[in-house]
This record gives structure tokens, C-alpha cells and sequence, in this order.
């Protein structure tokens, strides 16, 4: 029998399995764009209730008759923060999807809660641990095995610890203005309850840290 | 891009477009692939070679099948060859000296010898080779028959099936044989089947002459002796009307055995046959025999894939795995599901495609499930056990 290739099986198996993958490609796009957006919505949501906190800090010129409601306002506000924070993060490391202005409206909102958390934490006598991470993702090797050991720490101790983090190098003002107020020069470099450590730090390390900050 | 999402692109992409031959070739032949050959009134003498050793427990059953098939009781040559049984194989076969079936004992060289040995006794112009754990039903021989009046065609293989029973790993593997059928009813379209199953196959006498015997050192030699008849292009067929029934493995380390010898076996002579991939030798050598070696190296890159994500898995992902199980629905969710799907569908036609083969659902759902596993099984076993250089055996 003289044999033959059956090519144009081949290249309609091809065109087929070509459309369904750009069609995935598409399905793909308009759901990690659906993620930023939903992410977006979400973020502008918690700054207004940052927002009324405020808003009732300076209408009860700082009285401290409120602070249950500041407490427990602040706890879910950080938490969502932080949150938001890690799918940033998921998106960016393992969806490949970078949006800068995101991250920027994300580091505002970050700035906000964490003064605001400093702000209540003298204000009402709160012993709970702020930590912000100056990391970048452009030029810093070791930033993303902190950003473990710092969960990794925080997991192994029972004080409250609210994390924060910045990422230095992608034109955030407000990223910026805080690098300068710590003073940070290289990346990672962390800062807990306003003192700067610079340089890589294990869980192990970092816990000592924490449990020594005021 | 890093390397790994390029190398899980191209796995996707390469599954799709596997699936998708299959689904075209079943849509270019749906209205003529169930349909039997033009009945013929040529009865030719047909010997059936049944090797045997220490079949006792279904051999009786085997024979009993062979001699109430619907044909002249004078044009069959029924040759069973007892390989050195310890048990009373012989006496069996024996038994059935007046209904035409001739006994031959022989000192135990394994499959291929006892099938070469038979091959030299065959009187036939047709000859068939059958394992003794195997049945046919009535009209199985006049449904194989008229394939032959194509002078290109040196094999025929039948619709190998397994009877429906209540073990799950028997039903499991009557869906897979089903799927086997189909599979390889759609891979005769382009002149691409690669065995001639030990439970039954059809042969023209005169191919053993062209290209010689059965090999007696193979652990797979029905998978062999067809791609030694595809290297000579003569064609396979394929029916899906005559029925064969046979024994499958019932328990999971005996069905594990089984599939270790094949993947060992199919390997290398898949290996052996690579010369084949030149296009002188058509779909077979461009496209089937380079798809087994890409598949297997598609399952190992998939497997290193799967633990390379499972290990660089950043450490935050466990305190929003709800969000990030969300944010992962992208591009790989889509094809995946959309391989998972057709792969379904290509499993529902190959049981609609037998009218009285019924399964239950449940059974078709676990299927890709249970065979993911023990397609990891077999396939670490055979990297194992050929790095270790293990012996054959079966």
C-alpha cells in the first residue's frame, strides 16, 4: 500500500486547537483584568471607611471614649489591607499581570490605615506590633523569602502584628515619602514600631524583634 | 514568561490538538465507522493458534467458545500449544480431539515460541492467534472475514471487550477497553494500528512468510509483530462487530504488572521502530509513532511542572488560597476544562458506539480519575525499572 499523510486532518486539528487557545488567552485576560478591577473596587471601599475613622477621630478632637470602635474598625481594616496585599502579589508573581497604578492606589491606602493604626495605638493604649516591609521588585534578590519569614514570625507569636509593605521602585509617591521618613537604603529593610533593621532578617530574628518593640 | 508557563503552554496546546484529531477523525467517519464489510460467501480454511500454559481455569471455556463459532466445522484448525503447563492444560485441550482440535506439548519458552510453534502447524490460509483466557462469540470469524478481500490487508483485530461484572476494576477496564476499541477503530483511518491483541487476532498466513515469525524475545509481542507489519505497509483493520471477550487482571498488582510490561515493552519497540518516522512512511511514521514519544515525555514534564508549582508556591498564598483558587480560573482552567470535556465526550461515544454495552455513570466519571493514577504508577515503575536494568519477566 502506498501510504500518505493526512495533512489537512492535521491542520484542522491545528486551527481548532490554535482557536480554543487564543480563545483561552481572551478568557484568561478578561478574568485577571475582572481580579484587578474587583481589587480596585475593594480598595476604594475600605479607604472610606479609613476615611470615617478619621472623620470621627477629629469630631471627638481625640478623645479616647471611643476607642473600642476604633479597635475593632481598624482590626478588619488591616486585615483587609493585608489581604488585598497578597493578591496583589499572587497576580503579580503568578498571573504575570503588573498593574502599577493598582499597586499605587493599593500603597496609599496602606499609608493611610498604617497612620491611622499608629495614630489610635498611642492613642488608646494598644500593645499591638506595626511592621512595614520595604521591599522592591525590580532589584532586591532576598525580598520575597522576607516577605515569608515575616509571616513565618508573625505566625509563631501571640501579639498582634499588622503588616504593611512597600515597594520601593515603581514611582509610588507616597512609597517614597515613607522610605524617606525611615531613612531606608536598602532593600529588604523592615521597620517595626518605627525603628528601621536593615538587611535581610529571618522568622527566628525577627521574632526577638518583635518581642522586644515597644 | 518563564520557561515553565512556555513548556505548561505548549502541554496544553499539544493535548488539545491530540484530542482534537481524535474528535475530527470520529466526525469525518461517524456515519460509516460502525459498519461491518460487505458480507462474502469465501470461507477459507482458518487455523486458530492458542498457546497455553497452566490455563486450566479458563481454557475448557475458551475452547468450548471456539467450537460453537459460526463456521464449517471442517475449514477450522483449532491448534492449541500446551508451553510446559504444570497442570492438566494438556488433557484439556485433549478433550477436544474429535471436535477438531489438535494438542501439541512443548518444553516452556514463553508466548512467542508457543506462538511461533503453532504458526508452523497452521494449515490455513487465514490464521488467527488467541490467548486461552480468551472467548468468541458466535458470529466473531464471518464478521473478520470479509476485511481479507482487500489484498493490502495482512491483519485484522477485533472488538476485544470485557464482560460486565460487578468488580470496579474490571468495570473500569471494560470502559477503557471500549475506548481502547474505539481509539484504535479511529487510528485505522490513517492507517495507524499499532497492535494485533493477544485475546484475538486475524492474520493472513502468508504475512508470517513476508515478515517473519512472532518475536520470542518481546514482552509485548502483539504490539510488535503489528509494527513490523506496519513497517512493511501493509494495512491493520479494525472491526468493531466481532466480538472478543477476555480476562483482565483483578486486582490493582496484577493490572499494575500488566501495564508495566506494556510500557516497558510498547517503549521499547516504539524505539526500535523509529526509523519509521519519515514521511515515505505516512500518518503512522509522521504522526503516530513521534506522538507515543512525545506523549510520554508530555506526562513526565507535566509531573515535574505539577511539583516544581507545588514547591514555588509563595508562602502568603495560604492565607487567601480562596482568592488566589479564583484569580487562577484563567487560560489553563479554559483549556484544561475544555480538554477535560472533549476528553469526556470521546469517552461517551466510545460506549454509545456498542448499542447493547451499558455502563454506569459512575464509572465513566472515575475513569480519567483512576487512570491518572495508575498511568503515575506504571510510568514511575518503567522509568525504575529500566534504570535499575531489571530483567523481563512476566
Amino acid at each position: 500500500m502506498k501510504r500518505k499523510m493526512s495533512l489537512s486532518l492535521y491542520g484542522a486539528a491545528f486551527l481548532i486547537s490554535l482557536a480554543v487557545f487564543i480563545a483561552g488567552v481572551f478568557v484568561g485576560s478578561v478574568l485577571d483584568t475582572t481580579s484587578t478591577q474587583t481589587i480596585s473596587e475593594e480598595i476604594s471601599r475600605v479607604s472610606e471607611r479609613v476615611s470615617s475613622v478619621q472623620l470621627l477621630l477629629l469630631m471627638e478632637a481625640n478623645s479616647s471614649s471611643f476607642c473600642p470602635v476604633y479597635l475593632s474598625e481598624l482590626e478588619s481594616i488591616d486585615e483587609d489591607v493585608e489581604n488585598f496585599g497578597h493578591r496583589l502579589s499572587y497576580l503579580e508573581s503568578e498571573k504575570n499581570v503588573h498593574d502599577v497604578e493598582l499597586k499605587k492606589q493599593y500603597f496609599v491606602l496602606e499609608a493611610e490605615s498604617y497612620l491611622l493604626s499608629q495614630k489610635v495605638r498611642g492613642l488608646c493604649g494598644d500593645d499591638s506590633v506595626l511592621l512595614v516591609h520595604f521591599y522592591s521588585n525590580s532589584n532586591c534578590s532576598r525580598c520575597e523569602e522576607q516577605g515569608a519569614e515575616i509571616l513565618r514570625a508573625r505566625d509563631g507569636l501571640d501579639r498582634n502584628v499588622k503588616l504593611f509593605s512597600f515597594d520601593g521602585d515603581i514611582g509610588s509617591p507616597v512609597a517614597e515619602a515613607f522610605m524617606n521618613r525611615y531613612n531606608i537604603r536598602t532593600y529588604p529593610s523592615v521597620v517595626i514600631n518605627g525603628k528601621r533593621y536593615s538587611g535581610f532578617r529571618s522568622a527566628e530574628e525577627l521574632q526577638e524583634l518583635i518581642s522586644e518593640a515597644q | 514568561m518563564d520557561a515553565a508557563t512556555v513548556l505548561n503552554y505548549l502541554i496544553a496546546f499539544f493535548s488539545l490538538f491530540v484530542v482534537n484529531v481524535f474528535i475530527l477523525l470520529y466526525l469525518r467517519n461517524r456515519n460509516t465507522y460502525l459498519r461491518p464489510p460487505e458480507k462474502t460467501d469465501w470461507e477459507p480454511v482458518i487455523s486458530v493458534v492458542i498457546p497455553a500454559y497452566n490455563e486450566s481455569r479458563y481454557l475448557r471455556d475458551c475452547l468450548e467458545s471456539v467450537v460453537s463459532v459460526d463456521y464449517p466445522e471442517e475449514k477450522l484448525d483449532i491448534i492449541v500449544v500446551d508451553d510446559g503447563s504444570t497442570d492438566n492444560t494438556l488433557e484439556i485441550a485433549r478433550e477436544f480431539r474429535e471436535k477438531g482440535a489438535r494438542a501439541f506439548s512443548k518444553e516452556n519458552k514463553g508466548k512467542g515460541a508457543a506462538l511461533n510453534f503453532g504458526l508452523e502447524k497452521a494449515r490455513g490460509e487465514l490464521v488467527a492467534t488467541m490467548d486461552a483466557d480468551s472467548y468468541l462469540t458466535r458470529n466473531t470469524i464471518r464478521e473478520l472475514i470479509p476485511h481479507f478481500l482487500d489484498r493490502d490487508v495482512m491483519a485484522v483485530t477485533p472488538a476485544v471487550k470485557v464482560r460486565p461484572d460487578n468488580s470496579w476494576i474490571k468495570e473500569l477496564q471494560r470502559v477503557e477497553y471500549l475506548m481502547i476499541l474505539f481509539s484504535r477503530k479511529l487510528l485505522s483511518y490513517i492507517d495507524s494500528v499499532p497492535v494485533t491483541p493477544g485475546p484475538f487476532s486475524m492474520f493472513r498466513a502468508k504475512v508470517f512468510d513476508e515478515v517473519g515469525d512472532f518475536d520470542e524475545h518481546n514482552l509485548v509481542e502483539d504490539q510488535e509483530i503489528a509494527l513490523r507489519i506496519q513497517s512493511h505497509n501493509y494495512k491493520i483493520r479494525s472491526s468493531m462487530t466481532a466480538d472478543v471477550y477476555t480476562e483482565p487482571p483483578e486486582n490493582i498488582k496484577d493490572l499494575l504488572r500488566q501495564r508495566v510490561r506494556w510500557q516497558r515493552g510498547g517503549f521499547r519497540n516504539y524505539w526500535k521502530y523509529k526509523f519509521m518516522i519519515k514521511p515515505e512512511f505516512g500518518d503512522f511514521g509522521m504522526y503516530f509513532v513521534p506522538l507515543n514519544f512525545a506523549t510520554i515525555t508530555a506526562f513526565f514534564l507535566l509531573i515535574g511542572l505539577m511539583l516544581y508549582s507545588t514547591f514555588t508556591t509563595p508562602y502568603y498564598v495560604q492565607y487567601i488560597w480562596l482568592d488566589a483558587f479564583g484569580m487562577s480560573m484563567g487560560f489553563f482552567t479554559f483549556v484544561g476544562a475544555f480538554v477535560i470535556l472533549a476528553s469526556l465526550l470521546f469517552l461517551y461515544l466510545s460506549v454509545k458506539s456498542f448499542r447493547d454495552e451499558k455502563v454506569k455513570l459512575r464509572y465513566l466519571l472515575s475513569f480519567m480519575v483512576f487512570y491518572w493514577y495508575l498511568m503515575i504508577g506504571y510510568n514511575f515503575l518503567f522509568v525504575w525499572k529500566e534504570l535499575k536494568k531489571e530483567g523481563f519477566s512476566w
